[in-house]
């Protein structure tokens, strides 16, 4: 049977899509909205592997919230760059736009080296650019070192 | 009076570093008698909240060489930090004291974080294993003086070269000159970074690397030596093992070439023997009085001292 024929997730009416999502990525996205605080008893609906044309397959999250904050989205962009998000007013999209990380990161990621100042001045907020996106790799501001986001533990 | 910060060779392009170089050059036309009233009336911070010798006390001697004054510490213990005090309160109290700060501090990024927060210009003198412009600047300027040119030169790093802040800045610094092929010669347990090979030029820039120093003696215009750091190692077998991986004396430079210069930030412990100081190829001594030019060029840049 073919995957289009099957009832993709329900329609929302009033929410947030995130969708073309590559296929395994979604799973982490999931972890994101489950640390957002403002998120919480809100409905999620998560489908994996959907077909999609863009991507080969794809994963798809509908939340049942009219907004998500900056940071979680901000979160969501070094996650998986180029998903889109659509938010929907009565069953239909009012809004679409494909999410890239921003150049600076400002206190959304831990850094890995022990030495810096970062980790060890109380209050003081991390900060990283993005020195090379498509390798997804980031430069800590302060000790200038360079890591892979995934490397990195993000800051709820 | 723009606030002119010393924190990273990454911020600084040819040009920039050409004015250091430039400055320092003509400090040197200035006798001694006539540097002593440009920075009058001015206070230079010294915060030193690791050990230094030649780094602090050639910043102080720099400063009062142009007719500064000095204020300071030499170590953390002598501190508030020591009572817990935050290194930001600590630098926010002593801009109300000083026309400068000059930091150096065992964790990387503090004079970074020191400039975002304070109004004065703040100079790096060393952070953790970071960088260490100031040396690098006097050791381009040495490099100038002996060679006329930073282009085209086969430079060869030895030693530790995971931890060595002067080698990380130095090679930034010599990328950005064109300088294209180096050699690296280390233990294995301390070679160069891989972050530090990713730098992105529009020219190739290849790595020998090698665990022998005779390989670099007969390829090198310089040998930039440094010392095996005790104080960096997190376990102290480690540096047993690799702490006299290399030891260059007078008769191992018989295959070097005339012009082949040695330097050294310094200290050395055992990896120059005392043999080599004869030799016409010891430049180290000579980065110790030029550093002391250096950091009264960097001075009277940042008071934008017109010379």
């Amino acid at each position: 049977m073919s995957n289009k024929k099957i009832q993709m997730i329900p329609k929302i009416e009033c929410g947030i899509v995130i969708d073309h999502i590559p296929a395994g990525d979604g799973i982490r996205i999931l972890e994101i909205l489950q640390r957002d605080p403002g998120l919480k008893n809100v409905p999620i609906t998560f489908g994996m592997n959907y077909q999609s044309n863009k991507l080969g397959t794809k994963d798809m999250l509908k939340i049942q919230k009219e907004d998500l904050c900056e940071r979680t989205i901000q979160h969501i962009s070094l996650v998986s760059p180029g998903v889109t998000i659509k938010r929907i007013r009565n069953f239909e999209v009012v809004e679409k736009v494909s999410i890239q990380p921003p150049i600076d990161l400002i206190n959304l990621l831990k850094c890995l080296n022990p030495g810096c100042i970062s980790q060890n001045e109380p209050g003081l907020k991390t900060h990283f650019v993005l020195s090379d996106p498509e390798n997804k790799r980031v430069t800590c501001v302060y000790c200038e070192r360079e890591f892979f986001i995934n490397e990195l533990s993000p800051i709820i | 009076m723009k606030k002119h910060d010393l924190i990273s060779m990454h911020d600084l392009t040819v040009d920039d570093i050409q004015i250091y170089l430039n400055t320092a050059a003509r400090v040197e036309e200035i006798p001694l008698k006539d540097r002593f009233t440009l920075l009058q009336g001015k206070i230079m911070a010294s915060l030193f909240f690791e050990a230094s010798t030649r780094t602090r006390l050639s910043f102080e001697a720099a400063m009062y060489r142009l007719g500064g004054n000095v204020i300071g510490f030499a170590e953390q213990a002598a501190t508030s930090i020591s009572k817990g005090e935050s290194f930001s309160d600590t630098i926010h109290t002593v801009e109300n004291y000083a026309d400068v700060i000059v930091i150096r501090h065992p964790k990387e990024g503090t004079s970074r974080h020191a400039a975002q927060i304070s109004y004065l210009p703040v100079i790096n003198a060393g952070d953790g294993t970071n960088q260490h412009p100031t040396q690098t600047l006097l050791d381009l300027y040495t490099i100038v003086k002996s060679f006329k040119k930073i282009e085209g030169l086969r430079i060869a790093f030895v030693g530790d070269l995971k931890y060595s802040r002067t080698v990380h800045s130095l090679l930034q610094a010599l990328i950005k000159f064109r300088v294209n092929e180096f050699m690296l010669v280390s233990p294995d347990s301390l070679c160069l970074p891989e972050y530090l090979k990713r730098i992105e030029t529009d020219f190739p820039v290849t790595f020998v690397e090698t665990r022998h120093l005779e390989d670099a003696i007969p390829y090198a215009d310089i040998i930039y030596m440094t010392r095996i750091q005790r104080e960096r190692f997190p376990d102290q077998i480690e540096y047993e093992k690799v702490k006299d991986s290399y030891c260059l004396n007078a008769k191992m430079l018989k295959v070097a070439q005339n012009t082949l210069k040695i330097l050294h930030p310094l200290p050395r412990v055992n990896e120059i023997a005392p043999d080599v100081d004869e030799t016409p190829h010891a430049e180290y001594f000579q980065q110790v009085k030029n550093g002391l030019i250096m950091r009264q060029a960097i001075l009277l840049y940042v008071f934008e001292v017109q010379l």
